[in-house]
């Protein structure tokens, strides 16, 4: 479904995605992996067209990001990113604006699970009422791809069982889902998959199913494996 | 395209909304000062508003580029450049609203002006004597060297001609401006390297009208020619602006 050939994103002499050859596939929901700084948003970011790759190309069903692409793709960034003029009700209405497949119906179910009121200005909201608003807008689009950076950042334990819930309503055959989380505990319980990046390289695709069984480890033993040995 | 539109305009409402209040302020001034007989209030309302009416559609078209600027670089950008809209229409929807804008705004305190001086006109009693005293000022007003005799020929060309040469500076500012953000983004200096781009731009398609209406004796000939020049200056530098903005524009 999502697939990066080469793909390499430069900021001056720093690597922050270097050849990177992925496939991501429906109906699966995987987990991007690695520490800070190693590429996972930078990847989401040209995933989602918002920025352009050094070299190297990253498609949507064949054809390269672009318009279309942005019809089917729920993206979230982790860092707000909301208008300050606007309240909770003008996101929503900017959202139906814009995307065909965003409910408001649904939207409005998603705040009220969230306890976010219509009325609330963005720019008065806690970090951990954001985190929600941005979580609640994304899933009320009826999106193909869903990739959700750093999902859980600010939130509580409570509102991230709640989060975790809704996430997992979307998952399905002709969905993708993709989340980048340092909580690696939290995402083994949502993903299936595992992508793990170090340094901008892709170091491995692993089911983890399979993993378990095969391997006998965890994702986050795995994780521990892989970063553990890179950092000392 | 309309609904990008609706959220450009949403953008820059608030300061759309204080040039409003402050213009009301100074009518308000003016009106005391006529009804009043007091000449020194009056001028302060006229000066006022005529700072207003040159300094709103300069702050208009400023703020545009300075919203250009903020999507290109904050993270408040995701919310236009994740939509499913291309660069052009994008870029299209600011420069469609600027020029919407600036063309309202103008047509606003020509309105304003014009029911002023009427106003003037009929408080004082002097009707012909007053228009009479202002087309003798009038005639004596030169532009490029040229007469200028006032009549509706030459206000419509006039004001085409200041539109265009605004939404072309517009323009040429948002084309520095997305180099800064996308070629020269992370350079050192690309804000100064952009500015000179701009500063450099604008003084050669001057040049350039200069030499595209050299020769031409009628003023309202020549005023029509150099708002069709701008006109085109605007169009090529939105192409070239979008088409950065599509290939290289990292947000």
């Amino acid at each position: 479904m999502i697939t990066s050939k080469g793909l390499t994103r430069k900021f001056g002499s720093k690597t922050a995605v270097d050849n990177v050859d992925l496939t991501l596939e429906a109906g699966h929901v995987y987990a991007m992996l690695g520490p800070n700084g190693s590429g996972k948003t930078t990847w989401m970011k040209m995933a989602a067209g918002l920025m352009k790759p050094t070299s190297g190309e990253i498609l949507f069903e064949g054809t390269p990001i672009g318009i279309n692409s942005r019809r089917s793709v729920a993206y979230m960034s982790t860092e707000p990113y909301f208008y300050t003029w606007m309240s909770v009700r003008d996101v929503g209405q900017y959202y139906q604006d814009f995307f065909d497949d965003f409910s408001m119906e649904k939207y409005r179910i998603l705040l009220k699970d969230m306890e976010l009121e219509e009325g609330m200005k963005t720019r008065t909201l806690s970090s951990g009422m954001m985190a929600k608003l941005k979580i609640a807008v994304t899933l009320a689009r009826n999106a193909r791809v869903y990739m959700l950076d750093e999902p859980f950042n600010g939130i509580d334990l409570l509102a991230r069982d709640e989060i975790r819930r809704c996430i997992l309503q979307e998952a399905g055959p002709e969905k993708l889902l993709i989340l980048s989380s340092h909580l690696v505990e939290e995402m083994e319980a949502i993903a299936d998959r595992a992508v793990f990046i170090r340094q901008g390289k892709l170091i491995e695709v692993r089911d983890l199913q399979e993993m378990r069984e095969t391997d006998q480890v965890s994702m986050a033993d795995r994780y521990r494996e892989i970063y553990g040995h890179a950092e000392g | 395209m309309i609904k990008l539109m609706k959220y450009e305009l949403r953008k820059t409402w608030f300061t759309k909304l204080i040039l409003l209040g402050i213009t009301a302020v100074a009518e308000i001034i003016y009106l005391v000062g006529l009804y009043t007989d007091r000449e020194g209030t009056m001028s302060a309302g006229i000066t006022l508003l005529f700072v207003l009416a040159i300094g709103g559609l300069l702050v208009i078209g400023l703020e545009s580029v300075l919203v250009l600027h903020r999507d290109m670089n904050t993270k408040q950008g995701y919310m236009l450049f994740m939509t499913p809209n291309s660069c052009y229409k994008i870029l299209g929807a600011k420069v469609l609203e600027c020029g919407i804008s600036i063309l309202l705004t103008g047509a606003f305190f020509f309105a304003l002006g014009l029911l002023d001086l009427s106003l003037l006109f009929a408080r004082q009693g002097m009707l012909n004597t007053l228009w009479q005293q202002i087309q003798s000022f009038l005639s004596s007003l030169t532009i490029y060297g040229r007469p200028l005799v006032i009549n509706v020929s030459t206000i419509s060309a006039l004001c085409f001609s200041i539109l265009t040469g605004w939404i072309s500076t517009i323009t040429t500012a948002y084309l520095a401006d997305v180099i800064s953000s996308s070629l020269l983004n992370g350079r050192k200096f690309n804000g100064l390297i952009s500015f000179l781009l701009f500063v450099a731009l604008s003084w050669g398609f001057s040049e350039l009208n200069t030499l595209v209406t050299h020769g031409i004796t009628d003023t309202v000939t020549m005023l029509w020619i150099y708002g069709v020049f701008e006109l085109v200056i605007a169009t090529v530098m939105y192409f070239v602006t979008a088409h950065l903005m599509d290939k290289y524009l990292s947000v």
